[in-house]
């Protein structure tokens, strides 16, 4: 958990830090028989860094559908080596910043263009 | 725009009476608390509803603990206070026997692995403006969401937090909006909750023919060949009621049907 400094809790900054957070998955997400072929299927994902954002490596990554945007965030801190206190935001269609429980292949089902999920990500708030 | 605004009024009032009892195990004083009751809006947050329940049971708890985030538990679970509280209800309570709902107030221990911590307002606020702007890109591609002012943002936050219908509405009434050759929006904003989450996809209002679609329709969409029923705001809509309607009616203040899906 990145405790935003007490100074500074604008709302931007409490949603990153949401966003930030792991929800540890607590087992099968999904019970339904039926559906769970779905949840296991993998999503295609572009990361575009806007503004100061450093640029990652590899951009184009492939996720379980069933893990959470804020699983997205906290893997993306660590892979670009981010201080804990450093923020990172996330954002669709260079709009919305997703709900830190929104899963990938909601997004996904929503949001995809031409087979993959572009998220663009910052280190301030960039839409809002 | 609504039509039957007396509806919007009547999903606005919806309230729920709510019984908070701080956990016995938490109490360091002699004499346990009483329980604290509220009447509680149906399309609030947790978080804004509770500060006179800390208030309430901030004493009986030790001093090292006062200073904690309080978190919500019902039925062994921890409460997802970025739900409205409505869904919850619709979710975890089954028969209306069960009021008032029973929820145990903790200050220790929080469940850091299960829910989100909040801080604050602010963080609240963030997350129901994304949702609306989130909303707004399916509705209208983001156009009305994008193009309104600060001030307006505002108000819709503070209509909702302080319980103000009129407020809340006169900026809503905005991103319920159809353009003029429309007349439906592009998408349906909406979420069935199901199997301790819930899923989202692009549903349109209208068929490809033009015929209007229905709950029945976003059923066979969202679970092909299913006996499914769907709970919103404590009552289970008829399956021909329009989608179009339902989403500029029965839509949360986030702009989202949340929708409880009972197989």
């Amino acid at each position: 958990m990145s405790d935003a400094p007490a100074e500074n809790k604008g709302a931007e900054d409490s949603l990153q830090s949401l966003q930030s957070l792991n929800i540890n998955d607590v087992g099968e997400t999904s019970t339904d028989p039926e559906n769970h072929k779905n949840d296991k299927q993998k999503i295609d994902i572009l990361l575009k860094p806007t503004g100061n954002a450093p640029i990652m490596k590899k951009k184009k990554w492939t996720v379980d559908g069933d893990k959470p945007i804020s699983w997205i965030a906290e893997f993306m801190k660590r892979y670009m080596k981010l201080e804990p206190q450093e923020k990172l935001f996330l954002y669709v269609n260079q709009t919305f910043a997703p709900s830190p429980d929104q899963v990938m292949k909601n997004l996904y089902d929503c949001y995809s263009t031409e087979g993959k999920l572009v998220l663009h990500y910052c280190k301030t708030p960039a839409w809002g | 725009m609504a039509n039957d605004r007396e509806i919007l009024r009547e999903v606005w009032e919806g309230k729920l009476p709510i019984s908070f009892q701080l956990d016995p195990d938490e109490v360091v004083e002699l004499q346990q608390p009483d329980q604290f009751y509220l009447m509680v809006p149906r399309l609030s947050y947790f978080p804004l509803v509770t500060d006179k329940v800390r208030k309430h049971f901030l004493r009986y708890v030790a001093n090292d603990k006062q200073d904690r985030e309080m978190w919500l538990e019902y039925d062994g679970q921890p409460i997802k206070w970025h739900y409205p509280i409505g869904v919850l209800f619709d979710l975890l309570i089954t028969s209306d026997d069960q009021l008032p709902w029973n929820i145990t107030v903790h200050f220790d221990k929080f469940p850091e692995n299960q829910i989100y911590r909040f801080n604050n307002k602010e963080t609240v606020e963030s997350y129901f403006m994304a949702c609306l702007k989130e909303a707004d890109v399916l509705k209208h591609r983001g156009q009305i969401a994008s193009n309104m002012q600060k001030k307006d943002h505002n108000q819709l936050w503070l209509g909702l937090q302080n319980d103000k219908f009129e407020q809340f509405w006169a900026v809503n009434r905005k991103l319920m909006e159809v353009s003029s050759e429309q007349e439906h929006f592009k998408y349906i904003p909406f979420r069935c909750y199901i199997d301790d989450g819930y899923r989202q996809k692009l549903i349109k209002p209208v068929a490809e023919d033009g015929r209007r679609k229905t709950l029945q329709d976003l059923i066979n969409e969202m679970f092909p060949g299913r006996n499914v029923n769907i709970k919103t705001h404590g009552m289970i809509p008829p399956l021909e009621t329009p989608l179009q309607w339902m989403s500029e009616h029965l839509s949360y203040p986030d702009n989202f049907l949340h929708l409880c899906v009972q197989m």
